[in-house]
């Protein structure tokens, strides 16, 4: 890239493709943080503007836009970004790239749709089911066809990047791939090796058992095939702040990145380790032997190493910044550190509750403390200091970066952008503090009203009252951060006739790839590595499943989720138990 | 004061290369990190093990 | 008015003193120590307060 000219500049064209990427991106944050206000509210009590029964519609609403929508959509943005920007060229062509984007945002509004649909009577379609879609649980079609044809879109664009960097490699034989290029190729294939277990889970039973296909399923194969899925898709969240941490935030700081070849082997280490471990979700599931979630478990704690390497990593090359600003001192230098930059700040700031809030992960990941905490308000704690601050907010702080390079447009309100990191910095910690908390003495999640008749819950500190009130007060201040974000993302938008401050350039990393072994970036053994891991992990878990339970299960009806049916709904269910304890 | 004038520049005032620059401040920190992870499962410890009375044993 | 910080800091030095006030409270009860709504509130605006005063208190003749 000419150096001083932006992205825009250099590349008008994707820098609309990015654009557009973003802005799917940001509407779901907005309808996802107003659901979000909505249960913070409601759960305690404090003000219901829906009738209990709509809790799930609101909630599924809240998991779908924000973990599935939200995320994914910036974080295509991103990795087009860095893809095109480290390898200095443009898609091998266009058209294609438009057309994984036209595939997402079909699923997305297809999936949208089929949620949206249960507010009303009138439209006869809803799909209740919460994010994760366990079955017996059923679903309009709708939303599982949207599902699926959002990943497929997912599919194609990581297909795109090889096809990039394929054609690059073909002009520039024998050299490194460009670190944010590794990153990006790494992840992806992460995101191949995993979504395949969703995407079965999808076409071969959900869909067509939801369509009528055939009768029944194996909840408990299911629910596997989905952690398979759901525990990689949380590093897909995870790793573009990752990339962004490695890429943006030494030079935000006013260094360089302290070391190239631990970069990689870090995302090495996700590709390998992510997908063995999802049977941690399902510590209390019945149906899986303790034998197999007890490697689940040992392969989690191995997945510490990277996220500890990353650590060290980014704090070097921060300080590296920090010194050549001047700083000094053991903890000095990080008042050297250029705290008024919001991108700066919001990246620091989400690392920060991360580190802390990985701390709680430990905690799920320990097979027998997880029964402490396991479907207690603690685990939504533990999903908004995860991906709702260290992804979601790194992603806002970039997104202060990123999209006056995007633009050609200077930021709007530098000084309110800070604020507004440090906003959601409080309101989270306000939030999950409570949540955490709350969680401990066994308050539920996933539910409208946490309350029971003649049942105190004992509090250690305060009383459950107060841990409401915390938990409002932090839900209002994320909700007020996340609308004063997007304001200022639309008036950066519409700020023509400016440039942005900074010229976009990133410095070289002070330990460079020629430093680490060429073998590093030999993608296919990482593959093979990775599958026979997946296939040690999982064939044996899943093939007792299905000795067990068979493929499609022990005559498992659907529950419709229609609340109006409850008593449908009551003597569906105890027919389903009957049938499997039969 | 000449602290946070330098703030205002965001151009670094001096290079510094890979073999002088010695990380003490990360490792001071990430020890601070251990010390308070250390804090943290000793919390959970007392939580889950001592603070809790055991499961009733019911007695039919 | 002369700062001894930079705004920027200062706000994050305050974000910080809330974090650590909720923090602290959970931390202290479990050592025994329940400290009341009330008095959390008082503790986090003396925080607070003694930070801002520390800001904008003129520092010294010198520099
Ligand atoms: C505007 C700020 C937000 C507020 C007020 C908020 C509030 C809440 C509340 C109260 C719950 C618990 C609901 C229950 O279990 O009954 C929840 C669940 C959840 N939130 Fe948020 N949230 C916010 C932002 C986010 C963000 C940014 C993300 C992710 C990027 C996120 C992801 C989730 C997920 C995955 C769940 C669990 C959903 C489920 O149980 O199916 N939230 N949120
Ligand atoms: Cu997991």
């Amino acid at each position: 890239m000419p150096n001083g000219a932006t992205f825009a500049d250099a590349y008008p064209t994707q820098a609309r493709h990015i654009r557009a990427a973003f802005w799917a991106s940001f509407l779901s944050l907005g309808v996802g943080a107003f659901f979000g206000l909505i249960q913070a509210l409601h759960r305690t009590d404090i003000l219901r503007v829906i009738e209990s029964q709509t809790y799930y519609t609101v909630l599924t609403a809240h998991g779908v836009f924000l973990v599935i929508s939200f995320t994914i959509f910036f974080l295509v943005g991103v990795f087009q970004w860095a893809v095109t920007d480290s390898l200095e060229r443009p898609p091998v062509d266009m058209r294609f790239t438009w057309g994984w984007y036209g595939l997402m945002s079909l699923g997305a509004s297809l999936t949208a749709f089929a949620i949206l649909a249960g507010f009303t009577d009138s439209i006869d379609v809803r799909a209740n089911v919460l994010f994760t879609f366990y079955a017996p649980l059923q679903a309009h079609p709708l939303f599982y066809v949207g599902l699926v044809v959002f990943v497929v879109g997912t599919w194609l664009a990581g297909a795109d990047w090889f096809r990039s960097w394929l054609a690059w490699k073909g002009d520039n034989p024998g050299e490194r791939i460009p670190l944010p290029t590794f990153m990006v190729l790494t992840t992806m294939i992460m995101w191949y090796i995993s979504s395949i277990g969703v995407a079965v889970a999808i076409l071969a039973f959900i869909l067509p058992w939801s369509l009528e296909l055939t009768g029944s399923l194996n909840p408990t194969l299911t629910r596997t095939l989905f952690w398979y899925f759901g525990h990689p898709v949380v590093y897909f969240w995870l790793l573009p702040a990752y990339l962004l941490w490695y890429i943006l935030l030494p030079k935000l700081a006013g260094g360089r990145l302290f070391s190239d070849p631990l970069a990689r082997v870090v995302f090495i280490l996700f590709v390998l380790l992510s997908t063995p471990v999802g049977i941690h979700h399902q510590y209390l599931d019945p149906g899986i032997s303790e034998g197999f979630k007890f490697i689940a478990m040992t392969n989690t704690m191995f997945l510490l190493l990277p996220s500890l390497l990353t650590a060290f990593t980014i704090i070097a090359s921060m300080e590296h910044g920090a010194r050549q600003r001047g700083g000094e001192g053991y903890f000095n230098w990080l008042t050297a550190l250029p705290w008024r930059d919001p991108a700066f700040t919001g990246m620091a700031l989400a690392g920060m509750v991360f580190a802390f809030g990985g701390f709680t992960g430990i905690v799920n990941a320990g097979m027998n403390i997880n029964y402490l905490v396991h479907n207690t308000l603690w685990v939504p704690g533990h999903i908004h200091t995860q991906v709702g601050t260290a992804a979601a907010l790194t992603f806002m702080a970039g997104a202060y970066w990123l999209v006056p390079q995007l633009t050609g447009n200077r930021l709007v309100g530098r000084g309110l952008a800070l604020v507004q990191v440090v906003l959601w910095f409080v309101g989270i910690v306000f939030m999950t503090n409570s949540m955490y908390r709350g969680g401990l003495v066994g308050i539920p999640r996933r539910t409208a009203e946490p309350q029971y008749e003649g049942f105190e819950y004992e509090v250690a500190a305060g009383s459950v009252g107060e841990l409401n009130a915390q938990l409002a007060i932090g839900g209002t201040i994320l909700f007020v951060s996340a609308m004063l974000f997007l304001a200022l993302m639309v008036l950066t938008a519409f700020n023509g006739g400016t440039e942005p401050i900074d010229d976009g350039s990133i410095p070289p990393a002070l330990s460079g790839p020629e430093d680490s072994p060429a073998v590093l970036d030999n993608l296919k053994l990482w593959v093979a590595i990775a599958a026979v891991l997946v296939v040690i992990a999982y064939s044996f878990p899943l093939a007792s499943i299905v000795s067990r339970g068979g493929l499609f299960g022990p005559d498992i009806g659907p529950i419709p989720v229609a609340i109006d049916a409850a008593s449908t709904v009551a003597r569906t269910a105890l027919e389903a138990v009957s049938a499997v304890v039969r | 004061m000449s602290n946070v004038a330098r703030q205002e520049d965001p151009a670094s005032v001096e290079r510094i290369e890979h073999d002088e620059f010695d990380p003490v401040g990360t490792l001071a920190l990430i020890a601070f990190y251990f010390a308070v992870l250390v804090l943290l499962w000793l919390f959970t410890y007392f939580v889950e093990f001592l603070g809790n009375v055991p499961t009733p044993v019911v007695v039919a | 008015m002369r700062l001894r910080t930079s705004p920027a800091k200062l706000l994050v030095l305050v974000a910080l003193c809330l974090v650590v006030l909720v923090e602290l409270r959970t931390a202290l009860a479990f050592v025994g120590v329940s400290l009341s709504i009330g008095a959390t509130v008082a503790v986090g605006v003396a925080a607070i307060a003694a930070l801002l005063l520390w800001a904008v208190r003129p520092a010294g003749s010198g520099e």
